[in-house]
C-alpha cells in the first residue's frame, strides 16, 4: 500500500510540470494554433524563475519568481504569435524555432546561476492542486462559456466564427499567450520545486512529451490530468521496476511516446484526427477559404 | 641588397616563430558546459589552475563539443596557434588520434582513453580507492543493510567504482547490498530524481551516485538520506546529509603536462608510451564532502562508533578510512582495493591471492563485486 501511495505521489510530482504544459498546448491547439515551442518556452520560464528566486544569494521572492517564469514564457509565445497569426508563417516551423531559441537563450543567459542551490523553494503541494484546479478550470471554460464556444469555433472554423462577429484574431492571440504562459510555469515548477537549481539543457524533452501528451487526451483537459499522471507513473516505474520485472526499462522509457502513436493510429482508423481542431495549425486569411 | 633584404626577412620570421615556439598555447576541447557542476567543471578549473600556474602559459577552450565535431574543432584551434589540444572525453578518442596524424608537430593529451601516438598522450585522474573508503562509511552507516547506486552508463570506469565501493561496504557489512539503477545518461537530472526516488523507495538508506549534477544529493536530503559528493564539493547543497564523496583536481595533471612540455622533456616525437593515470598519491583524486573536508563533522561520532575486523583486530571504521586514506597518499601505497582473491558477484575468481589488477584489467573490467545488486549489461557468466 505505501509503495502504492508513493508511486503516485512521484506520478503526481513528475506529471505536474507535464500537466500544465500540456493544458497550455492544448489551449492554443484549441484555438487553431500549434505552439512546438513548449521546450523552449519551458526553459526561459525555468531560468527566469530561478534568477529572480536566487536574487543576488539566494533571497528573492518567490512569488515574484514565480511571475516571471509566466511572463517570461507569455513573451516569448507572443512572438510566435506574431509570426504565425499575424504575418500568417508556417506554425511547425515558428514552434520548432521557438523551442531552439528558447533554450540557446537560456543556456547563454543562464550561466551566472549553472549549478546554484536554492534552498528556500515553494512546496509541490500547491503546484498539484493548481494544476488540477486549471484543467477542471479549463473543462469548465470550454463546455459551458460563451468564451470557450468561441475558442473552440476559431480553432474548428475561423471564417465562420468570423462571420458570427467573434474576433479570431484576438483570441488567437490570447490562446498562444496563455499557452506559453503556462509552459513557462512548468518551468518554474522545475527550476523551483522539482529540483530546485538550474542547469543548461535541464527541460530534458520534457516540454515535448507535453506535446505528445496533448494528442494522447485527444484535446480533453480533464483526461490531461489522467494522462500527466499516467505518463509520470511510467517514467518513475522506469527505474523502480529496472531488474525487477523482467521488462526492460526501455520499454517504460518509450511507452508514452509509443501509446501517442497508438492512439493516432486509433483514431485514424476510425477515421477522425483524434478530436484534433479542423483548423489546426492553419493560419486564417479573412475571405479565403 | 636584395639578398640581405632577404636574409633579414628570413632572420625576422626565423625569431618570430622561435618567439611563438616559447610562448606556449594549450587548447581544451570539453564535451559538456563548463556550468555542468561535473566532469567539465572540473576540467575547466584544472586549466584555470594551469594558467595561473606557469608563466608564459595561454589558453583557449571550446565547450559542448560533439564527438563527430572534434577534428573540426582541432582545425580550427591549430589554426589559431594552439600547441597543445587537451581533448576531455573518451568519445573524442578516435577523432584525436586522427588530428594527431594529421598534425604531427602538435601535441595532444586524451582523457579516459587507451589510444596513444607519437605526439598523443593519456591521462586519466581514477577515483576507485577513494570509493573503497566511501563504501566503508556507507556499510558503517546504512541501517536497512540496503545502499543505493545511481550510476550513467553500465562501462568497466563505473563496474570499477562500483565494485571498488560494494567492497568497502561489504568490508564493514557484510550482508549489505549496493543497489543500482541504470539511469544511461551522464547529464539528467530530471532521471537522477526520480531514480533517487525508486531507490529511496526500495529502502536504500545512503546512496552514491555517477551524474553530472547535485541532482541525488538534492533529493535524497528531502528524504532525509545521507549521499556522497561526486566530482566537485557538493556539500554545499546539503550540509547535514553529505558524508564524504570523492573529488578531482585535474590541474595537478595539466600543470605536470604543461610544464615538462615548456621545458622540452615532452615532444611530439616521444610520447607514445605516456600514460597518467593518477589517484590520490599524485594528489589528482581526493576523499571528501568538499575540498580539505574529508569527512563532514556530523558523521564523525557514527563513524567512530562503528567498528570492523581488519586482519582480526577490532578498529573504527573511521580510523580505518583515514589509516587507509594516509596510505593510499604516501609516496609508495601498500594497500589496494583490488587486490586478491576477489571472486565477482557469480563466484568466479578474478584476482588470484596476493595479486593486484592491473590499470589495463582495471579499465576493461566488466564483472561486478559480490553485493552489487541488479541488471549489469555486458557482466561475464
Amino acid at each position: 500500500m505505501e509503495e502504492v501511495l508513493n508511486a503516485l505521489a512521484r506520478a503526481l510530482s513528475f506529471g505536474t510540470p507535464l500537466l500544465i504544459a500540456c493544458l497550455g498546448a492544448l489551449l492554443n491547439e484549441r484555438a487553431g494554433v500549434v505552439n512546438l515551442g513548449v521546450e523552449g518556452m519551458m526553459a526561459l520560464g525555468a531560468l527566469a524563475s530561478f534568477a529572480v528566486a536566487y536574487g543576488e544569494a539566494g533571497d528573492g521572492n518567490l512569488w515574484l519568481a514565480v511571475l516571471a517564469a509566466i511572463l517570461a514564457g507569455g513573451l516569448s509565445a507572443l512572438l510566435h504569435g506574431f509570426v504565425t497569426i499575424t504575418l500568417q508563417a508556417n506554425q511547425f516551423v515558428s514552434g520548432l524555432a521557438l523551442s531552439m531559441v528558447g533554450l540557446g537563450i537560456a543556456g547563454l543567459l543562464g550561466k551566472r546561476y549553472e549549478g546554484l542551490p536554492l534552498f528556500d523553494h515553494p512546496s509541490e503541494e500547491p503546484f498539484i492542486l493548481g494544476a488540477m484546479g486549471l484543467a477542471l478550470l479549463l473543462a469548465f471554460l470550454f463546455g459551458a462559456t460563451r468564451l470557450g464556444l468561441s475558442l473552440r469555433s476559431v480553432g474548428e472554423n475561423p471564417a465562420a466564427a468570423d462571420l458570427l462577429g467573434i474576433n479570431v484574431l484576438a483570441l488567437r492571440y490570447g490562446a498562444v499567450v496563455a499557452g506559453g504562459a503556462l509552459a513557462g510555469l512548468a518551468g518554474a515548477y522545475l527550476s523551483l520545486v522539482y529540483r530546485p537549481s538550474w542547469t543548461d539543457g535541464m527541460t530534458a524533452g520534457l516540454g515535448w512529451i507535453a506535446v505528445a501528451l496533448v494528442i494522447f487526451v485527444g484535446w480533453n483537459p480533464l483526461r490531461a490530468i489522467f494522462g500527466a499522471v499516467f505518463f509520470g507513473l511510467l517514467y518513475y516505474l522506469q527505474f523502480r521496476l529496472q531488474g525487477q520485472s523482467g521488462i526492460p526499462s526501455e520499454v517504460f522509457a518509450s511507452l508514452p511516446y509509443l501509446l501517442v502513436i497508438l492512439v493516432l493510429a486509433l483514431s485514424g482508423l476510425r477515421g477522425q484526427q483524434g478530436n484534433a481542431p479542423e483548423a489546426l495549425g492553419k493560419p486564417y486569411r479573412r475571405g479565403e477559404r | 641588397m636584395k639578398i640581405r633584404l632577404l636574409a633579414l626577412l628570413v632572420a625576422l620570421g626565423l625569431g618570430l616563430g622561435l618567439a611563438q615556439q616559447s610562448n606556449l598555447k594549450a587548447c581544451f576541447i570539453y564535451v559538456g558546459p563548463i556550468g555542468d557542476v561535473g566532469w567539465t567543471y572540473a576540467h575547466d578549473e584544472g586549466r584555470r589552475a594551469a594558467e595561473k600556474a606557469i608563466p608564459g602559459l595561454t589558453t583557449q577552450y571550446v565547450e559542448s563539443v560533439k564527438p563527430a565535431d572534434t577534428l573540426a574543432t582541432v582545425d580550427r584551434l591549430v589554426a589559431g596557434g594552439c600547441n597543445v589540444i587537451f581533448t576531455t572525453s573518451f568519445d573524442f578518442m578516435d577523432q584525436t588520434l586522427e588530428a594527431a596524424k594529421k598534425y604531427p608537430n602538435v601535441i595532444f593529451a586524451h582523457a579516459s582513453g587507451f589510444k596513444r601516438a607519437p605526439n598523443m598522450l593519456t591521462y586519466m585522474a581514477d577515483f576507485y580507492q577513494i570509493y573503497y573508503l566511501n563504501g566503508l562509511m556507507a556499510g558503517a552507516l546504512t541501517k536497512s543493510g540496503k545502499v543505493g547506486y545511481v550510476a550513467a552508463f553500465p562501462i568497466p570506469e563505473l563496474k570499477r567504482h562500483i565494485s571498488a565501493f560494494a567492497l568497502g561496504v561489504r568490508a564493514v557489512n557484510p550482508r549489505a547490498t549496493v543497489n543500482v539503477k541504470w539511469i544511461n545518461a551522464w547529464y539528467s537530472p530530471v532521471k537522477a530524481r526520480e531514480a533517487t526516488e525508486a531507490l529511496i523507495a526500495e529502502g536504500n538508506d545512503i546512496v552514491a551516485f555517477t551524474e553530472d549534477t547535485a541532482t541525488v544529493i538534492q533529493t535524497a536530503a528531502r528524504r532525509r538520506v545521507p549521499s556522497f559528493s561526486h566530482y566537485n564539493s557538493m556539500y554545499k547543497y546539503a550540509p547535514d546529509y553529505v558524508v564524504s564523496g570523492q573529488l578531482v583536481d585535474w590541474s595537478v595533471i595539466y600543470i605536470d603536462i604543461l610544464k615538462k612540455v615548456q621545458n622540452g622533456t615532452y615532444t611530439p616525437k616521444n610520447l607514445e608510451n605516456v600514460d597518467y593515470w593518477w589517484l590520490a598519491r599524485e594528489r589528482a583524486v581526493m576523499l571528501g564532502a568538499q575540498v580539505g573536508m574529508p569527512i563532514n563533522p556530523k558523521f564523525e561520532p557514527a563513524l567512530k562508533q562503528a567498528t570492523m575486523v581488519v586482519n582480526g583486530k577490532r578498529m573504527s571504521v573511521y580510523d580505518r578510512v583515514m589509516e587507509l586514506y594516509r596510505d593510499i597518499q604516501s609516496p609508495n601505497p601498500k594497500w589496494d582495493p583490488f587486490t586478491g582473491p576477489i571472486r565477482d558477484r557469480n563466484g568466479v575468481l578474478r584476482v588470484p591471492a596476493g595479486r593486484r589488477m592491473t590499470v589495463k584489467e582495471l579499465n576493461e573490467m566488466q564483472w561486478v563485486a559480490p553485493g552489487v545488486v541488479g541488471p549489469v549489461p555486458d557482466e561475464p557468466k
